[in-house]
């Protein structure tokens, strides 16, 4: 009787990290693409806030999830766009454009939330968990990996996705040499400022969706920095994950399981801990992994510089 | 100089008139009062019920109001009264025990005007701690928790007042029927995080937990979600606002605090020339503040047996026969 | 680079003029892009607010006009530009150097945590003793929180914008540990430390308003750190390393030094913030004692351009903003939260501008 409910317990701990470590996924591999091409966007937060918002907000007025995502995607763009013209083509310092992001996101979805939908009260119908055949039924591994929600589950071909663009497409080798050697991209004749827009546009519509996924497929309800400081964790992730897709992937599963684990430690009372012990555990387990790894120096070379022409 | 920089906003900014006004506010004039809420009312939780109070207070006694939103910023809380204050507001309350320092600075210089504080035991001179004793509420789901299930599981925002004295009721409730019954808490660490909420409840739930209680201001509704999800087994207790819609089959009954309902009733003596004498404490025998009803559309509907147990321990706790925390 | 200083050669401009156009005109074009930012931003904001039902003309005057009305609400605008002109100042440093630092959050929880420790502990100290013994605490604290990234970063390549962002929410988790239990405050229920001794309070300097020294002291720091930045050679090998750590090491210039230089002083600059506000304004430690100030500091420096002395506007910009927003909530119901979107856009314009060719706020390099 103990094994099993520890075993079911242990499957509990892998759904839930996964599910916590869905919006990091989404929002890191979109700043791989974005950093991998030169630009540190730290603007995340306001990204995934607008993600958040425009997500609960079409899904809100239409009952559809999908017009959700879709709106949730498209202000992801338009706020990407805003980056990008400021860091790309008026070649504005990055971080202090990302600054003003992160202030517009969290100023304007909450502006916007109050005066269109605080009054609203009731939340919306969130995406339900998706069986699959077969392996949803399986013991353990069902519970663990395959009573998911679509978010949830399209974080793996999104990773996948994003390492065949990456390492497999012309598009990607030229988006990795931008952030490298841009002059040498920009001597064979195709445009660096181009692919930089695509690469922060990619982000942030990541970004968005990861944004989009707190209050459409884990909260129904959109709350004022619901983010709460995800996409600052995303970007350690980048950092920790050092620029790969597969890493980032698998970091912010990491990132999942400690704050999985948190929660569940805390509510064992035999342990007698102060619980902000347990709070402070997924930073701690960060701060420790970097040592561990000891990072090498594989910053993409050209991060966080404008590219002039010359 | 001061004349003429008065004189000068007197043209361009409406408010002006307010400020020249003073303290100088008697016969003729509105009735006014003023809130300050620690976060963003427009969540469901906390700040809104405060928020309420306020429109309440507009609404029945005809007041004007207006309310400042400080995001648990201390510095600004001493202004914020200010601000008010010498605006001629008649009562201004403050929605938290944070308030309460900046409070008691402020108040010796604007002696006409009421300070009143949620959550606190204050009471001196013009500044009056309001407190709603929600331990007194969490103790009859405590009672119900360790009649109708195994384990119980409790989400906190922060470990602060309001919640702490909840959980306390809960664990003593739950106590007072069985002294073995097993509790949980976890904290979360802030308000704003529903999906936190949603996980640690599920957590808990995982861990044997068949009766969850959520608390958490504007993330309470995490709890809800995560019990709807994890079956009909699963129990649970709608608290401050209506949230039976999230999980019709898991909320056995809903613990309504009309918290305007006492902020006006205080508020009206006060219009009338009563200020209270001492600090005050709303509980169940507040019928009208406190509201405890079932659920029978739930899966697992409260049962009469337990109602009635329920109910005399509510007679006693109103009577002042059980104390449901320590004090 | 430099373009100003290169051009003056060429042409046959009298040094009279030359002197004229640095002294006078020279100021003046700093202040006009910001001032042409500010404008853009409440422009958009009234924009947002016309556009939402508001009457946004009086809304805006009451948030420009309404924050200066009398001596009291001056004072407050400076109370509250204290901690961002002290976490700007110090992140001009570290950004010079080019170092990341996201952590003046947690850098000011651990100077606020060590003030209350110290400004609770002692008895019968005089002010003179007691006041500099809290402000000590607060920028060692911070210093030391700080070095803790610095050290990271020097001896395991640890990214500061990873180990800072970390160190922020530890600190604040440490925050509310204590306040719940070893330093909180015995006979209360509440999560607060005890109130410090009051020989430990800064002492107000524009009584009956709440003005303490701590602007006093953010002020002449400003200062002695735009010395230090910009007319020291160790400010020079700082910024040096900041420009190019290969260039800095062929000149034998230490880069973990000036790395570990530069972090602990603006550590210890959000830390002091932290003490001052503890000592200075709540005299008590709370959970959540900051609204956010270290990411509004990191606004306020990169604003300035990374210019002590710009830092010391934009800080009284920003608290302006945040004044003039209570304000407006409180007399026109407007969500505060438009503040935010004010201070977005102020940023946005302001790099906006610069690409316009207003000559730009760069200090000569």
């Amino acid at each position: 009787m103990e094994d099993v409910a520890s075993l079911s317990f242990l499957a509990a701990t892998i759904a839930a990290s996964w599910r916590l470590a869905a919006p990091l996924i989404f929002a890191s591999i979109g700043e791989v693409f974005s950093e991998r091409a030169g630009v540190l966007n730290i603007g995340l937060e306001g990204v995934m806030l607008a993600g958040a918002f425009a997500g609960f907000a079409a899904a809100f007025t239409s009952g559809s999830i999908l017009l959700g995502v879709a709106a949730a995607i498209t202000a992801g763009v338009l706020v990407g766009l805003l980056f990008a013209f400021f860091t790309i083509t008026i070649k504005a310092d990055q971080i202090v454009v990302g600054a003003a992001i992160n202030l517009l996101g969290l100023g304007l979805t909450a502006f916007l939330f109050r005066a269109y939908f605080s009054s609203a009260g009731k939340g919306i119908e969130i995406a339900k968990p998706v069986d699959l055949p077969w392996l949803s039924d399986l013991p353990f591994f069902g519970e663990a990996f395959f009573r998911q929600n679509a978010f949830v589950y399209s974080t793996l071909p999104v990773a996948a996705l994003a390492v065949f663009v990456l390492y497999r497409t012309s598009f990607g080798l030229t988006l990795r040499a931008v952030g490298e050697h841009p002059k040498a991209v920009d001597v064979s004749g195709r445009s660096v400022a181009l692919y930089r827009y695509g690469a922060v546009l990619i982000c942030s519509a990541l970004a968005a969706l990861g944004g989009a996924f707190l209050t459409l497929a884990h909260s129904n309800q959109f709350v004022e920095g619901i983010s709460s400081g995800r996409g600052f964790i995303a970007l350690a992730v980048v950092v920790f994950a050092r620029w790969s897709p597969i890493g980032a992937f698998i970091v912010s599963l990491l990132f999942g399981v400690f704050y999985a684990l948190q929660l569940q430690l805390q509510a064992q009372p035999v342990l007698f801990l102060p619980y902000q012990l347990f709070q402070a555990l997924p930073y701690v387990m960060t701060i420790a992994a970097l040592i561990l790894v000891r990072n090498r120096v594989d910053t993409p070379s050209m991060l966080g510089v404008a590219y002039k022409k010359s | 100089m001061m004349i003429t920089r008065r004189g000068c906003l007197g043209s361009a900014v409406a408010m002006a008139a307010l400020i020249a006004a003073g303290p100088a506010f008697a016969e003729g004039a509105p009735f006014k009062m003023g809130l300050l809420v620690p976060g963003s009312i427009s969540e469901e939780g906390w700040n809104r019920i405060g928020f309420n109070a306020l429109k309440g207070v507009e609404k029945e006694l005809g007041a004007e109001v207006s309310y400042v939103e400080l995001q648990q910023n201390p510095a600004s809380f001493e202004k914020a009264f200010r601000d008010f204050a010498s605006q001629g507001y008649n009562v201004i309350l403050g929605h938290g025990f944070e308030f309460q320092d900046a409070a008691l600075e402020v108040a010796p210089e604007y002696p006409d005007t009421v300070f009143l504080i949620s959550s606190s035991y204050i009471s001196e001179g013009n500044v009056i701690g309001l407190n709603t004793d929600t331990s007194q509420p969490f103790y009859l789901m405590g009672v119900i928790a360790a009649k109708t299930g195994r384990k119980a599981g409790l989400v906190g925002g922060m470990e602060i007042p309001p919640i702490k004295e909840a959980f306390e009721g809960f664990t003593n409730g739950v106590r007072s029927v069985a002294p073995d019954f097993p509790v949980s808490e976890v904290y979360i660490g802030n308000f704003t995080d529903a999906t936190a909420t949603k996980e640690a409840s599920l957590s808990l739930i995982s861990q044997g937990a068949d009766f969850v209680l959520p608390n958490a201001s504007g993330a309470t509704v995490g709890g809800f979600q995560a019990a709807a999800e994890s079956g009909a087994d699963v129990k649970t207790f709608s608290i401050f606002s209506d949230y039976t819609s999230v999980a019709p089959k898991n909320i056995l009954g809903l613990y309504v605090a009309d918290y305007a309902r006492g902020v006006i009733r205080i508020v009206g003596d006060i219009k009338n020339g009563k200020k209270p004498a001492t600090n005050v404490e709303f509980g169940l025998k507040d019928a009208d503040v406190m509201k405890f009803t079932y659920n029978d559309q739930a899966a697992n509907p409260v049962t009469e047996d337990v109602r009635k147990y329920v109910d005399e321990v509510k007679g006693k706790i109103a009577a002042g026969e059980i104390k449901t925390r320590q004090k | 680079m430099a373009n100003s200083e290169s051009g003056q050669p060429l042409a046959v401009v009298p040094q009279v003029y030359g002197a004229l156009w640095r002294g006078l005109l020279g100021p003046l074009r700093t202040i006009i892009q910001p001032a042409a930012a500010v404008i853009v931003a409440l422009a958009c904001g009234a924009g947002l607010l016309a556009f939402n039902g508001y009457e946004a003309r009086a809304v805006i005057d009451v948030m420009v006009l309404g924050v200066f009305q009398d001596t009291r609400s001056i004072a407050e605008i400076l109370l509250k530009a204290t901690p961002l002109i002290l976490i700007g100042v110090g992140l001009c440093v570290a950004f010079r150097c080019s170092i990341w630092n996201i952590g003046a959050e947690g850098q000011f929880y651990a100077g606020a945590i060590a003030a209350t420790a110290v400004g609770v502990s002692f008895d019968g100290l005089t002010a003179w003793i007691y006041v500099p013994l809290v402000m000590l605490a607060g920028a060692l604290a911070g210093a030391a929180w700080a070095a803790i990234a610095g050290l990271l970063k020097v001896y395991f390549r640890a990214s500061e914008i990873v180990t800072t962002i970390m160190l922020n929410y530890i600190a604040i988790i440490m925050t509310s540990y204590l306040v719940t239990g070893p330093l909180r405050d015995a006979p209360a229920a509440y999560p607060q430390s005890a109130r410090l001794v009051q020989e430990a309070w800064m002492p107000r300097i524009l009584p009956p308003t709440r003005l303490h020294i701590g602007i006093l002291v953010a002020l002449a720091l400003a200062v002695v750190m735009y010395v230090f930045l910009f007319r020291s050679t160790r400010g020079y090998a700082l910024r040096v390393v900041g420009i190019s750590p290969d260039a800095a090491r062929y000149a034998g210039i230490s880069v973990p030094r000036n790395i570990m230089l530069s972090i602990c002083l603006s550590g210890s600059m959000a830390g002091l913030a932290g003490a001052f506000e503890i000592a200075g304004v709540t005299r008590r430690l709370f959970q959540s004692i900051s609204p956010g100030y270290g990411f509004e500091g990191i606004a306020v420096a990169l604003l300035a351009n990374n210019n002590p002395i710009g830092a010391v506007f934009s800080g009284l910009l920003f608290a302006i903003l945040r004044s003039g927003s209570e304000l407006m909530q409180i007399t026109a119901q407007v969500p505060q939260v438009l503040v935010l979107v004010i201070q977005g856009i102020v940023i946005l314009s302001v790099v906006g501008f610069a690409v316009l060719r207003i000559p730009s706020m760069r200090p000569s390099e």
